[in-house]
């Protein structure tokens, strides 16, 4: 794979504020260690997930910022911005003392960005900002990142965000898997959990993560009722209901209406060690997009889970072979994470029958084909995860031919950007037929490219301006109106045509990483930018053909 | 401590202070003998206990007893009477005047409650004259605390004043509060009384009359209903509650002011020791006493130390002087202060001299008269203890340097130079008195320390030092009570213009000519760095005006334009609370309600009004001047007399003016000369006098631009442009394309020239900025703005004005030169700018404490000593507040704009923390808000 930095010192990962996000950089963190022994790695936290990273293997540093303590200060009257002002002033010198070498920030928070800036660490993983307070992102495959969570271009991504995470900080050495300590006395805890729970059934032990961060992702106590009185009296299963205790509102009732000795509720009465260890002792979990999700492929335990509303199992589904990943197809899905929904059909479209069946079958082993007849794939895909032979993970559908209109395009980024950026040899394409779906196909691709093109012929004569002492002002005016306007149509191709919007936004964030100030050297860089956009829209369209 | 506890606190320093003064003045009516007292108490006791039988088996109990001015009446009457004040000296001097008894029982109580008396115990409870001095949260206290203590089957007779609402500062306990009769009965209501008036006693003033009040005697009789909390009844009694502003309605006046008129009195009866205490006790204990209280205090000084000075036994002081001292003093005054030097041997002896030495064990002292400039006896450790008390003030701690007015025999003075580290500056209102401090004991080493020394009225010329603080001698006041107050003025006001950065706001009429004026004030506000919002209402007029196409009957057109009226105060009340200010500038006609200024006034707003119109055409402020503490008004006289009278706070006058950044000469185009110009042209509505004028100039080349002309002859050809209203930037070019313009104040009455005509309407000012030629009607006022003859032409009839025209028209050297010096003299001294200026000079005179400490209260204060050590921070915060922006980051970051240059450090960090703090509102909103 290309590397950009691939000697790291003293390392400084940024992932403050989620337990799921910390997870997944797990694999990460892990193959820098392999790649760079003898580094120091440091991770920047909330405080409040300061706990949660004792268990994380292989980093030497936990460093807790109080943002909290920053929001309450600003939110009192009087002097607290002060206060605020100096814990943050506090925090800068701390951190700029630590002389990090590396830094690898994956949220893109705006406050990150400007913290990193501040702290000063001069080689980039992720994102930061500049001098004047804009956005930088270093690297192509944080770039990538940063395109594929764009929510226009989501469906078009099949790259788990664990691999662009870690192909943003040159990990080639990764376990296929995420990462954490199961501690004895969490496992003796766990044990005990279950030993008191009084189960009549001797059958699989399936836990069930019910509770989900947002509502519209909440699927139905009904359901999982439903879901687990077949496993508890069909399967002779016995099922741990797992979560916080603010989820217990959703939890209890679901325990009540499954009225079976063989159904506890742990909720509220494990922390993150102790459910990591009773999910390590369960044969399967069943959930949603979650927290426990990734626990539970941390420690090895199998999930059936479901990507209900704005969750897309290409991006954040569980990060180790064998899992299964449910995905409703839905004109409206994956929606926008931060739109509520008051009607959320896509939970429809997975009963509780099929969601019992997944589970007792992946209690029996792998899972590698399903009838459509169980879950038709016009109402919902069933993929299973695996990796393929780059090392990236990916899902198989497993319940037949699906009419995915987005599969094709899916296959032909995914070589794109493991061709492109990635450095990989990825099986060529077919030649001879790009031309034609370059025109007929992928509408307004040939447009892309001609104004890439533009761009390049632009970007000579900017360069034979600036070196031409006689050029006017109004020269160095048109041709800059000349170029702000391709730009702007290059944009408004992407949004017109949804397939292109990663090339375009690969192209965007590109141009707003310019760096320097010297017209020549940025006229070079930006020919550059456009001979990337040019040779992409040439090899995305020369994939498509080949899938 | 809780609110109620530190009412209490409050009320017990106050009584213990004044029952320690004088107890029959403060508690007793005023009597100047006990015998009148029992005799008024016994009177009152029979009117407020009237047909309440008693018997040996009753109780009673007073709140509020005082010095017992009713109890000893009240005993013949029960058989056991309790009397409870918060006062312990009056308590004390009650059970001496009255003597061990064992009916009756003195107490001394909390002053919020009855706690000591037991519940249900009680068959009649009264209070005569106490409730009505006690905060409103006190009085629902003890209504609920009544309501506890009486027997089902007694009853109470309170004595208040109903009738219009007082605005009293919440920790006053002087000033009479009164309610509004339906609030008063609806919160005894609440507390679990049926109320009634049971009769009514006189009042003790005029003002009380003409301020509609009454004073009741209500009685109490409890009703099965249990008490509401009292706070619902406090709430209830006020629904808007009492101010919170420090100095709005000052209790310390009226304090000072009563003492005062007391030691008048005793002057007048012949008692000058006791009115000297009387003003002993003014000067100690009203300093902050903002009411003019000068006049009485000058004239009881001079009554009392009439008196006193043949009581004292003191030394003339000439038999007392030095001359060798005093040369050797005059060596170092003249080497440090010339000019004061200059001053003292230039200054005569007095005529008459009241002055003598006395001779204490630190060295002479000095007395004008029976006042003692240092003490009489120990001049050395009082001035020290007075130096380290004054010092030690709050206000002290940031002062740069330190001005102590008075220098009597200069003890004072070189405890203060000992003591404090800043630079110290002396003040003396006197030259004599120096003089003779000079003559009196070898004062070099205090005039080696002093940093400067000024004398009489070279203070008022004197650029004050910066960020100095006053120290006035309480001796000094007595003596020269107009000087320092004078001084005091003028120190507060300069130390305003300099420190003061109050957040102003000016509100607008919803239409017509003081409309610009409003504009032209805001900008000159903002052009002096003020932070000023200008408040435009004018787009509510169309809504106003569309009012009379609805509702045809008059009155119901009144009614809806007073509802309208509410409407947009309300609006102004809600922005004014998103974007608080300080002082609200209200100009003529302002559309804003007596309920939002009062509730304004209660945030701690200053109230202004800037009346820019004639107030006999105009006479809502008959109504609305009390709800305003400075009207400045364009009339002088009875003008500002009969305001004063309508309750406005302090009443100034305040000309209008002229924008010389918009009133100014203009290059006009000869298209222009030829639409605007004309040799004579007036510019204004057609009101019945220039009509009258007018007609006469039918045969002139002159042009009429205004509404509201006739469309008869001759005024169908003189009125332009279909008597349209001319637009400010239109009339600009009519005064400038004009040869004389005619400038004819308005009457409604009179024919022509007006003879009482006083006030000087904004276009004269206008005219002479744009360097325009004018005849001006005579004004009375308009010869202290402008020199008539030289700056401006005046016409005194109809006939004199034809005169002129014809003669400057035939003369335009002459009109240039007038018009030139015309022009000169209105940007020197009347601009909005200067107006502004004079405006906020005479309200920080009187107001500099109030805004000094909202200004310190504020956040940003606090956020800006806090960066002291990180400068651009502090820089951001000072910025932020110039610009009125509200205390908190958003103010921090407003200017704050990425791509356009290095960030600096803070900036970062100040835009980390704002980011930090949308994301995790926006993770929290999400969490919950996503969850449903």
């Amino acid at each position: 794979m290309k590397k950009r930095y691939p000697t790291k010192n003293r390392v400084l990962l940024v992932n403050i504020t989620r337990l799921g996000d910390m997870l997944q950089a797990t694999p990460t963190i892990a193959g820098i260690k392999a790649e760079n022994p003898g580094c120091h790695i440091a991770v920047l936290v909330e405080k409040q997930f300061e706990e949660v990273c004792h268990v994380i293997p292989n980093i030497d540093e936990i460093i807790g910022i109080d943002l909290g303590f920053v929001v309450r200060n600003l939110a009192r009257e009087k002097d607290g911005i002060n206060d605020a002002y100096e814990y943050v002033s506090k925090m800068v010198q701390e951190l700029r003392e630590k002389n990090f070498d590396y830094c690898l920030n994956m949220s893109s928070s705006a406050y990150t960005a400007l913290l990193l800036s501040l702290i000063g660490i001069k080689r980039n993983g992720g994102w930061t900002a500049d001098d004047e307070g804009y956005r930088v992102i270093e690297t192509d495959w944080a770039r990538l990142f940063a395109t594929s969570v764009f929510h226009q271009n989501r469906q078009y991504n099949s790259l788990n965000l664990v691999d662009v995470f870690r192909a943003s900080a040159d990990v080639d050495m990764h376990p296929r898997n995420l990462l954490i300590n199961v501690v004895p006395e969490a496992k003796e805890y766990a044990q005990s959990l279950i030993n008191e729970a009084g189960f009549t059934n001797d059958g699989p032990l399936i836990a069930v993560q019910a509770g989900a961060s947002q509502g519209k992702r909440q699927w139905s106590p009904s359901r999982f009722v439903k879901m687990i009185k077949i496993l508890t009296e069909q399967h002779n299963a016995r099922v741990v209901l797992t979560g916080a205790a603010k989820e217990r509102s959703i939890i209890d009732p679901i325990v009540e209406g499954c009225q079976s000795a063989n159904v506890i509720s742990v909720a509220g009465r494990t922390s993150v060690p102790q459910l990591a260890a009773m999910l390590s002792l369960s044969d399967v979990l069943v959930t949603g997009d979650t927290g426990p999700m990734h626990i539970s492929v941390a420690v090895g335990t199998p999930v059936v889970s479901m990507f209900l509303a704005s969750a897309l199992g290409f991006e954040t589904g569980p990060y180790s072979e064998g899992n299964i990943v449910l995905q409703p197809v839905i004109g409206c899905g994956p929606c926008n994470p931060n739109k509520p929904c008051s009607k959320p059909e896509c939970h429809d479209m997975i009963t509780p029958e099929l969601v019992a069946h997944l589970a007792m079958a992946r209690v029996q082993g792998e899972v590698r084909e399903i009838s459509s007849d169980l879950a038709d794939p016009r109402g919902v895909i069933v993929y299973r995860s695996r990796f393929d032979s780059y090392g990236f993970c990916e899902l198989v559908p497993i319940n037949g031919k699906s009419n995915d209109p987005f599969m094709r395009y899916r296959a032909a980024y995914r070589k794109l950007w493991l061709d492109d950026i990635g450095g990989f040899e990825v099986e060529g394409p077919r030649g001879g037929t790009s031309l034609k779906v370059l025109g007929e196909e992928l509408h307004g691709l040939p447009e892309v490219r001609q104004c890439a093109e533009q761009g390049q012929c632009l970007m000579d004569s900017l360069s034979l301006y600036v070196r031409d002492k006689a050029t006017t002002a109004l020269q160095f005016k048109k041709i800059n109106e000349e170029i702000s306007e391709l730009d702007r149509h290059i944009e408004e191709l992407g949004l017109s045509h949804g397939p292109l919007g990663a090339l375009t936004r690969m192209f965007i964030f590109s141009k707003e990483n310019l760096q320097g100030s010297d017209p020549l050297d940025l006229a070079s860089q930006m020919k550059g930018i456009y001979q990337d956009l040019e040779r992409r829209c040439r090899k995305f369209a020369e994939y498509y053909a080949s899938v | 401590m809780n609110p109620l506890e530190k009412l209490a606190e409050q009320m017990k320093s106050d009584w213990d202070r004044r029952v320690g003064h004088d107890y029959r003045f403060w508690m007793g009516e005023g009597h100047l003998d006990d015998t009148q007292m029992w005799r008024t108490g016994a009177e009152d006791f029979l009117a407020i206990a009237d047909e309440v039988t008693g018997g040996t088996n009753s109780v009673a109990l007073e709140i509020g007893c005082g010095v017992g001015r009713m109890m000893k009446a009240a005993a013949e009457r029960f058989g056991r009477v309790i009397g409870i004040d918060v006062s312990r000296l009056a308590i004390d001097k009650a059970r001496e005047l009255i003597g061990p008894t064992a009916k009756l029982d003195l107490v001394v109580g909390s002053g919020v409650d009855l706690a000591p008396v037991e519940s249900h115990s009680l068959d009649f409870v009264w209070s005569y004259g106490a409730l009505a001095c006690m905060p409103v949260p006190v009085i629902a206290n003890y209504l609920v605390e009544i309501k506890r203590v009486l027997k089902p089957s007694g009853i109470a007779r309170i004595q208040v004043y109903l009738g219009h609402e007082m605005l009293v500062h919440e920790h006053d306990t002087l000033h009479l509060r009164s309610f509004s009769p339906e609030n008063f009965s609806h919160a005894a209501s609440l507390a679990g009384f049926e109320c009634s008036v049971w009769c009514e006693r006189e009042l003790g003033s005029d003002e009380s009359v003409s301020l509609g009040l009454k004073n009741c005697v209500v009685q109490l009789v409890p009703s099965r209903s249990s008490s509401a909390s009292s706070g619902a009844i406090a709430h209830a009694l006020l629904p808007h509650g009492e101010s919170r502003a420090a100095h709005e309605v000052n209790p310390v006046a009226l304090e000072a002011w009563m003492a005062l008129n007391y030691a008048e009195a005793l002057a007048d009866s012949g008692e000058a020791l006791k009115a000297k205490q009387a003003v002993e006790y003014v000067v100690a204990n009203c300093q902050t006493a903002t009411i003019d209280t000068q006049d009485i205090l000058s004239r009881v000084l001079t009554k009392a130390t009439r008196a006193l000075s043949d009581q004292v036994g003191a030394i003339p002081l000439a038999s007392q002087s030095h001359e060798r001292v005093y040369d050797e003093n005059l060596v170092v005054l003249k080497e440090r202060f010339p000019k004061v030097y200059a001053q003292v041997v230039a200054a005569s002896e007095p005529h008459v001299d009241h002055s003598s030495v006395r001779e204490t064990k630190d060295g002479p002292v000095l007395f004008v008269g029976s006042t003692c400039l240092d003490h009489a006896e120990k001049p050395q450790a009082a001035g020290d203890a007075w130096a380290r008390r004054s010092l030690h003030e709050e206000r002290m701690k940031d002062a740069q340097e330190v001005v102590v007015v008075g220098f009597g025999a200069g003890y004072h003075l070189q405890s203060v130079t000992e003591q404090c580290e800043k630079p110290v500056a002396c003040c003396e209102p006197d030259v004599t008195v120096l003089q003779k401090a000079l003559r009196l004991r070898d004062i070099r080493p205090i005039l080696s320390k002093l940093a400067h020394l000024v004398v009489g009225e070279e203070l008022f010329s004197w650029e004050l030092p910066h960020g100095s603080e006053l120290l006035v001698r309480p001796q000094s006041a007595i003596l020269s009570p107009e000087y320092v107050e004078r001084a005091k003025s003028f120190f507060y006001s300069k130390r305003g213009c300099s420190e003061l950065r109050p957040r102003i706001a000016v509100l607008g009429p919803l239409h017509g000519g003081t409309l610009p004026t409003a504009t032209y004030t805001y900008q000159a506000l903002q052009r002096m760095g003020h932070r000023v919002r200008g408040i435009d209402v004018s787009g509510f007029n169309d809504g106003f005006m569309l009012l009379d196409k609805f509702v045809k009957n008059e009155a119901r057109q009144g009614v809806m334009r007073g509802q309208y009226v509410d409407l947009v105060s309300q609006v102004l009340v809600e922005t004014l609370s998103e974007k608080p200010v300080d002082i609200l500038i209200c100009m003529a006609q302002a559309p804003i309600s007596a309920q939002a200024l009062t509730e304004l006034r209660n945030k701690g707003v200053i109230t202004v009004l800037w009346f820019v119109e004639d107030y006999l055409r105009f006479t809502y402020w008959r109504e609305m001047a009390k709800y305003y503490d400075f009207v400045f008004t364009i009339q002088k006289g009875d003008c500002i007399e009969k305001m004063k009278a309508a309750g406005a706070g302090e009443v100034h006058y305040l000309p209008t003016a002229c924008d010389p950044f918009f009133h100014a000469p203009l290059d006009l185009s000869p298209e222009e000369k030829e639409k605007w110009g004309a040799p004579f042209s007036f510019v204004g509505a057609g009101y019945h006098n220039r009509v009258q004028a007018f007609a006469s100039l039918a045969n002139y080349p002159f042009k009429i631009w205004g509404s509201e002309w006739p469309s008869t002859k001759p005024f169908d050809r003189l009125v332009q442009d279909e008597s349209r209203r001319v637009k400010p930037e239109e009339y600009i070019k009519i005064f400038n394309a004009t040869d004389i313009n005619l400038n004819l104040h308005s009457s409604s009455e009179r024919d022509g020239v007006d003879p009482s005509g006083d006030f000087v309407n904004p276009r004269t000012f206008e005219l002479a900025a744009c360097g325009a030629f004018q005849l001006c009607d005579d004004r009375k006022l308009l010869p202290e703005l402008f020199e008539v003859g030289e700056e401006i032409i005046t016409f005194s009839s109809l006939e004199d004005m034809r005169e002129k025209m014809e003669h400057y028209l035939a003369h335009p050297d002459e009109r240039k030169a007038v018009s030139e010096r015309a022009r000169a003299r209105v940007i020197r001294d009347h601009s909005y700018g200067r107006r502004m200026e004079q405006m906020l000079s005479m309200i920080y005179a009187t107001k500099y404490e109030t805004l000094r400490q909202r200004e310190s209260g504020s956040p940003w204060s606090d956020m800006i000593r806090r960066a002291e050590g990180e400068p651009e921070l502090q820089e951001r915060c000072k910025r932020a507040m110039m610009r009125g922006d509200e205390p908190g980051l958003d103010g921090l970051i407003a200017d704050i704009v990425t791509g356009k240059g290095k960030l600096t450090e803070t900036e970062q960090k100040l835009l980390f923390m704002h980011h930090v703090k949308s994301q995790i509102v926006r993770m929290r909103s999400e969490e919950s808000g996503l969850r449903k």
